[in-house]
């Protein structure tokens, strides 16, 4: 399944690509995530728990950042497994100044397996479209915080 | 069946619900018609079960003060064939028939289904294009909203941990109204692949009021407030819903792509804005 | 043997109700999943998640240490027994070596991997989720034709092609027909997966009883006896000490002409823990591990003259086999060789099959099982023919049938169809739907800018399977009937009816053959220790071949109890009629049951006659049997969505001598609902990686009641000789006329925006775009 969009995060281009490679920032913009602990360079294990209306599964994985060009793009791997299935994605984000901040745009391919899959059709684009604009719209969030509070310190 | 093992309750008044509720780690049991196929699935693993099924208090239909309110665990089949309903919000009434199946209406609920949100449920185009109102509790809050604000996302709406759907709050339509509900139903689920429900006043021959509720085409419902303004500004019906779901968001699966579900919208809110001319006086 | 006595009351030819229906209605059928028994434990089994994949580890303590749990079995556990079987037999075909669990990959996403045994079924299902199964994902092909192009991954790393077997037929001169030919026609055509969706799942009981060291197996099979000879030679253990039974039968359509690895395993694990063990599919398992249906792709080539004179017909089939062989997996596709000249007067014809492994579940019979691909692609070929000529697609279909004086008529593909009256059908269809007033309708209809179509289709099938020569395990059918001695009729048949109603039309045939009434005859099937071997129902053979053994059971035990019946009234020419005996010169007579009393008492006994009365056929057919008819389809397409609306849908089948006119229209009925779910709903979607998509329900689409037109359905009759009732088989009929003449009928409404053809299911944003886009696809 493949997924673009573009979101925008305030601030500056530079700012917004060092809080997309904050293992601290990944964590907390994450739906569901529990916690990022560093296994490698650029490479995290990760824990989540996903809650979507009543469904609600555990899963472990990986997260992984390469392809590092700052502050233009990089890609981001997300993989995870649990009992209910297992997801991978793998997205290319390009970074380019936009009017009141940075566009970030998403361009990924996005693979669902297990119980999800099979029996999530009508719904897995939807959810995972959902999933990738609460990550942006808590990351645009982080972004204000940390905006605010650097105008704080000036 | 086979879930995973789990509490089950069943309080028998509204307070000792909200107070086993109160927590957020139970989960609510209405009909059972979403949350019963997650379990079997064993994509929803609930401890704990508290089943609103034997609480009297929450179903009942009744128009007062014109306006219809509707308890929380009214069937879809009590609201489909309720003489209240047809007569006073039949838009509600038609809508409620297109749900699932005959087993499948004498079981779901109305609340169960608006708090479940599911993308391509029925209700929500209707109760949008009805203005409705949602009546949400919990042990230590009452609060009433819009149904354009209850809907925030797909299958997320604004219930807070604690807090369940009390009552639907309808305006009762005026005399003359006309009305219509249009579905393409998804031949397997039979949800909506795209659902339109409209309400049109007349007068001297032009759309006077106009209301369009969409589901099923994006993650969540939503009205057409500028299509239903050209209609009262007078643009011809063709015109005015060609720009149906503009800017929003569309759904895409193996059925039907988010551009095909935006077009049959379009073709769909229409016909449905014909009949209900049709219907009007 | 001339029965002068008047026949007032004869069964056979009337709609009587099915004698199974009350019990099925009132829900007191036995089914399955409502056997119990003392200690039963039930099993649950763990699939793999992945369409390929490489095990690393099992872990299977976590599902041991809780409650419950009485076992786990893994593949190491079965490693040394059979494997599942394949009957049909190629030559050059590889057969992989299919385990009854996975050993150290997984080939399609539900194969078993393992399974728990628990004293109940929710402790089962809470163990299975704890076995902990590492996985390595490898890549997978899941759509034949990608699977044999170059660069593939390998279903089975020892065969790089992906290449099952190659099949190659040639009748006559097929490079010269198309040297002759005037046109040309080409087209791609698939028939793509099906699900088959028996509204019952499979399922298991296994009772090993150690005193005895034998073991009961309850099943929900279309195949006891071959279900016992196969799953004994897995197990390795004697035949006669395995007894199968088949309770009540929730449809099977194919599904359940097999035998599964959880048949084998569960009388396996049974004799393990020393109980009896359950297991039922659920239904998102039986998505992904029962057999799935069709999976054809289609390269057909026409070559005719200018006059409408077919010469000639190619065909290149690429058929997605799955990642393993179940008991006819590679036979299907050559069915749909054998068909693949329709009822047309073929004489050159060439088909190359090429059978591919793919990391999906294996394709098997589905109703149908390869005429319907068959007949789709030869009826489409038709259209688009007569579309090039520019000519009436009846037209050229009656200009090249088979003529009624050239029965029996040898195939190009080596066949013998029987008999036939091609044209008769046709004919009826068209003076049914006012076929000249339907085409001003639609020239009308074109004028007003609505796209009306009309689509016909005319079929032959296979029936009857089918001469043993022909069958991997025989294909005769056997009937024991037994007069008891209160005169009370009890028929035994080998075929093993689940829902076609031979509990009702054989004991019409034993009734009218025996005189007496239907009320005393029971119909016994599906148990192989009461029933006498037989192969079972599948491909339209229950009433044609298993009828036909009752029908010589029948007629052997009638001469005798004339035998009994003329000795008692003392004259030499009875007949037997009205529950009794009658002297066809005095009209004495003396009462059926009278008669069997003496027969088993034997105080007396005719000449050469011995006690009892008993008799037993096994019937083998000298040749299939050839049904055929044409449907007709009225449809009209919603130009701005592309949604289908089928106005009329006419369906006339000759499906030779008819026993029951009732259960007959249930059979077409059905069968055209499953035709209409190919055409319009129904596809098993998997992605590249081997996750079906369409895993339950809610995505894969069948034809629910309120989706179905009025089917108007009529018959014309043709007997077959090829069998003594002169029946021919009905049971996939309606599957087989229903789709193309759908394709057609939309194809030939959107006909007027150049589309020429559409590839099925007929989905409306499928349409809708190719309307959009001026007939593009
Ligand atoms: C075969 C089938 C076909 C269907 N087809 C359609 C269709 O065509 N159109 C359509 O719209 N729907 C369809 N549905 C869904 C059906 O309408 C459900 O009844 C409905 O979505 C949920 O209502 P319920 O009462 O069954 O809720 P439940 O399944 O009991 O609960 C659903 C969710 O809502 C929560 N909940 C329930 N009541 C409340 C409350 N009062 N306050 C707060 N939270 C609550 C539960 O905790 C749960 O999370 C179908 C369902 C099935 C099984």
């Amino acid at each position: 399944m493949k997924l673009t969009g573009s979101y925008t995060v305030p601030g500056p281009r530079e700012r917004a690509y060092a809080l997309l490679q904050d293992p601290a920032v990944l964590a907390q913009c994450m739906p569901g995530c529990e916690g990022l602990d560093r296994i490698g360079e650029n490479e995290y294990a990760m824990r989540m728990k996903m809650t979507l209306a009543s469904i609600s599964g555990r899963f472990e994985g990986k997260v992984r950042i390469s392809d590092a060009n700052p502050p233009e793009s990089f890609r981001l791997m997300v993989e995870g497994s649990g009992k209910i299935g297992f997801v991978k994605g793998d997205g290319l984000l390009t970074l380019s100044p936009a009017h009141g901040g940075t566009s970030v745009r998403f361009e990924g391919d996005v693979q669902v397996g297990g119980t999800i899959a099979n029996v999530g059709q009508r719904l897995v684009e939807t959810t995972a479209r959902m999933l990738i604009k609460r990550f942006f719209d808590k990351l645009a969030a982080a972004a204000s915080v940390l905006r605010a509070t650097e105008s704080a310190a000036d | 069946m086979i879930p995973q093992p789990f509490d089950y309750y069943a309080p028998a008044t509204l307070r000792e619900a909200l107070a086993m509720i109160a927590s957020g780690e139970h989960k609510i049991l209405a009909g059972g018609m979403s949350l019963v196929p997650l379990m079997k699935l064993r994509l929803a693993l609930p401890e704990h079960v508290v089943d609103l099924g034997r609480i009297p208090e929450l179903n009942y239909i009744a128009e007062s003060g014109g306006v219809l309110r509707i308890g929380a665990m009214s069937t879809h089949h009590d609201i489909e064939s309720s003489a209240a309903v047809r007569a006073h919000c039949p838009l509600l009434a038609e809508a409620a028939g297109h749900i699932g199946d005959a087993q499948v209406r004498n079981m779901g609920t109305i609340g169960g289904s608006i708090a479940h949100a599911d993308p391509s449920a029925d209700y929500p185009a209707a109760l949008l294009a009805l203005e409705t109102k949602i009546r949400i509790v919990s042990a230590n809050s009452d609060r009433t909203i819009d149904a354009a604000e209850f809907f925030v996302d797909a299958f997320t709406t604004a219930l807070e941990p604690g807090e369940i759907v009390l009552e639907l709050q309808a305006p009762v339509e005026d005399q003359g109204e006309g009305y219509c509900y249009e579905k393409v139903p998804h031949p397997a689920s039979g949800f909506a692949v795209v659902g339109v429900a409209v309400r049109v006043k007349k007068a001297g021959g032009k759309i006077a009021m106009a209301r369009i509720g969409i589901t099923g085409m994006g993650p969540r419902p939503f009205r057409d407030s500028m299509a239903e303004k050209m209609l009262e500004s007078g643009t011809e019906i063709g015109q005015a819903t060609q720009s149906i779901g503009q800017g929003e968001e569309a759904n895409s699966d193996l059925y039907a792509s988010g551009d095909y579900r935006r077009h049959l919208a379009r073709v769909h809110a229409a016909r449905a804005l014909r009949t209900a001319l049709t219907r009007a006086s | 043997m001339a029965t002068t006595v008047s026949k007032p009351d004869l069964l056979v030819g009337k709609s009587i109700r099915r004698r199974e229906d009350p019990r099925l209605l009132t829900g007191t059928a036995i089914y399955l999943d409502d056997i119990k028994m003392p200690g039963m434990h039930h099993a649950c089994i763990v699939r793999s998640p992945h369409g390929a994949a490489r095990i690393k580890s099992i872990n299977t303590k976590p599902a041991l240490d809780r409650p419950g749990v009485a076992a786990v079995f893994t593949g190491a556990d079965i490693a040394s027994l059979g494997a599942v079987p394949c009957a049909a037999s190629l030559p050059g075909l590889r057969v992989p070596h299919h385990h009854l669990l996975a050993q150290d990959r997984v080939y399609y996403q539900g194969h078993p991997v393992a399974v728990v045994v628990a004293t109940d079924r929710y402790l089962a299902a809470d163990a299975a989720d704890a076995v902990e199964v590492e996985y390595e994902p490898l890549p997978a092909v899941t759509d034949p034709e990608k699977a044999i192009a170059a660069g593939a991954p390998a279903v089975h790393p020892e065969w790089a092609d992906n290449i099952a077997f190659t099949f190659h037929q040639e009748g006559g001169d097929t490079a010269q027909a198309f040297r002759d030919a005037e046109v040309i026609v080409k087209q791609r055509i698939t028939s793509q997966r099906l699900i088959p969706v028996a509204l019952e799942t499979r399922g298991v009981v296994a009772d090993w009883r150690p005193g005895e060291k034998s073991l009961t197996l309850f099943s929900s099979t279309q195949i006891p006896h071959l279900m016992r000879s196969l799953v004994a030679g897995i197990l390795g253990m004697p035949e006669n000490l395995l007894r199968v039974i088949t309770p009540e039968v929730g449809g099977g359509f194919g599904s359940k002409l097999n035998v599964y690895a959880e048949e084998a395993l569960m009388a396996f694990i049974a004799k393990r823990i020393n109980k009896p063990v359950k297991w039922v599919e659920s239904r998102r398992e039986n998505f992904q591990a029962t057999i799935h249906g069709r999976g054809h792709v289609d390269y057909f080539e026409l070559a005719a003259k200018r006059d409408g004179t077919m010469l000639g017909l190619k065909l290149k089939l690429i058929a997605d086999l799955g990642a393993y062989h179940q008991l006819l997996t590679p036979a299907i596709p050559t069915l749909s060789v054998l068909m693949m000249p329709g009822l047309y007067r073929f004489k050159n014809v060439t088909a190359d099959i090429v059978g591919v492994f793919t990391n999906c579940v294996p394709t098997d019979a589905y109703r149908g099982a390869g005429r319907p691909e068959a007949t789709h692609g030869i009826e489409r070929m038709v259209d688009m023919l007569a579309r090039e000529l520019n000519m009436d697609p009846v037209e050229l279909r009656l200009k090249n049938f088979v003529g009624n004086d050239e029965f029996p008529f040898p195939t190009a593909t080596g066949l013998s169809y029987d008999s036939g009256n091609y044209a008769a059908p046709l004919k009826q269809a068209l003076a049914q739907a006012g076929y000249p007033e339907l085409r001003t309708e639609q020239a009308q209809a074109r004028k007003e800018g609505r796209l009306m179509g009309i689509g016909i289709a005319t079929y032959g099938e296979i029936c009857a399977l089918g001469p043993s020569a022909a069958l991997p395990a025989g294909g005769w059918e056997s009937a024991t009937v037994k007069i008891e001695p209160s005169g009370k009729v009890t028929v035994m048949t080998g075929a093993s009816p689940h829902g076609q109603g031979e509990e009702t039309t054989f004991a019409q045939m034993a009734a009218d053959a025996l005189g007496v009434g239907i009320d005393d005859v029971l119909v016994v099937h599906g148990d192989t220790a009461v029933v006498q071997y037989g192969i079972g129902t599948f491909g339209s053979r229950g009433t044609a071949v298993g009828g036909a053994a009752l029908f010589y059971a029948l007629e052997e035990l009638k001469a005798k109890v004339r035998k009994f019946g003329a000795m008692m009234l003392d004259t030499d020419s009875v007949t037997l009629s009205g529950g009794a005996c009658v002297d066809e010169k005095t009209g004495k007579s003396i009462s059926f049951a009278e008669v069997a009393a003496a027969a088993y008492h034997a105080k007396k006994l005719p000449p050469n006659t011995e006690p009892g009365l008993v008799s037993t056929h096994f019937w083998e057919p000298p040749n299939f049997t050839f049904p055929f008819g044409a449907h007709l389809v009225v449809t009209e397409v919603d130009r701005e969505t592309g949604n289908i609306e089928i106005k009329r849908y006419i369906a006339v089948d000759d499906c030779g001598k008819i026993i029951n006119p009732l259960l007959v229209a249930g059979q077409v009925h059905g069968g055209v609902a499953q035709g209409l779910g190919q055409a319009l709903w129904e596809q098993a979607v998997y992605d590249d990686t081997g996750q079906l998509l369409t895993g339950e329900l809610t995505d894969y689409a069948i034809p629910k009641a309120h989706f179905m037109p009025w089917i108007e359905s009529s018959h014309t009759c043709t007997p077959s000789p090829v069998n003594p009732m002169g029946v021919k088989g009905v049971g996939e009929a309606g599957t087989i006329g229903c789709s193309p003449a759908v394709v057609n009928s939309v194809v030939d409404a959107l006909a007027p925006l150049g589309v020429r053809h559409i590839d099925m299911p007929l989905t409306p944003e499928k349409i809708w775009k190719m309307i959009a886009q001026g007939g593009q696809a």
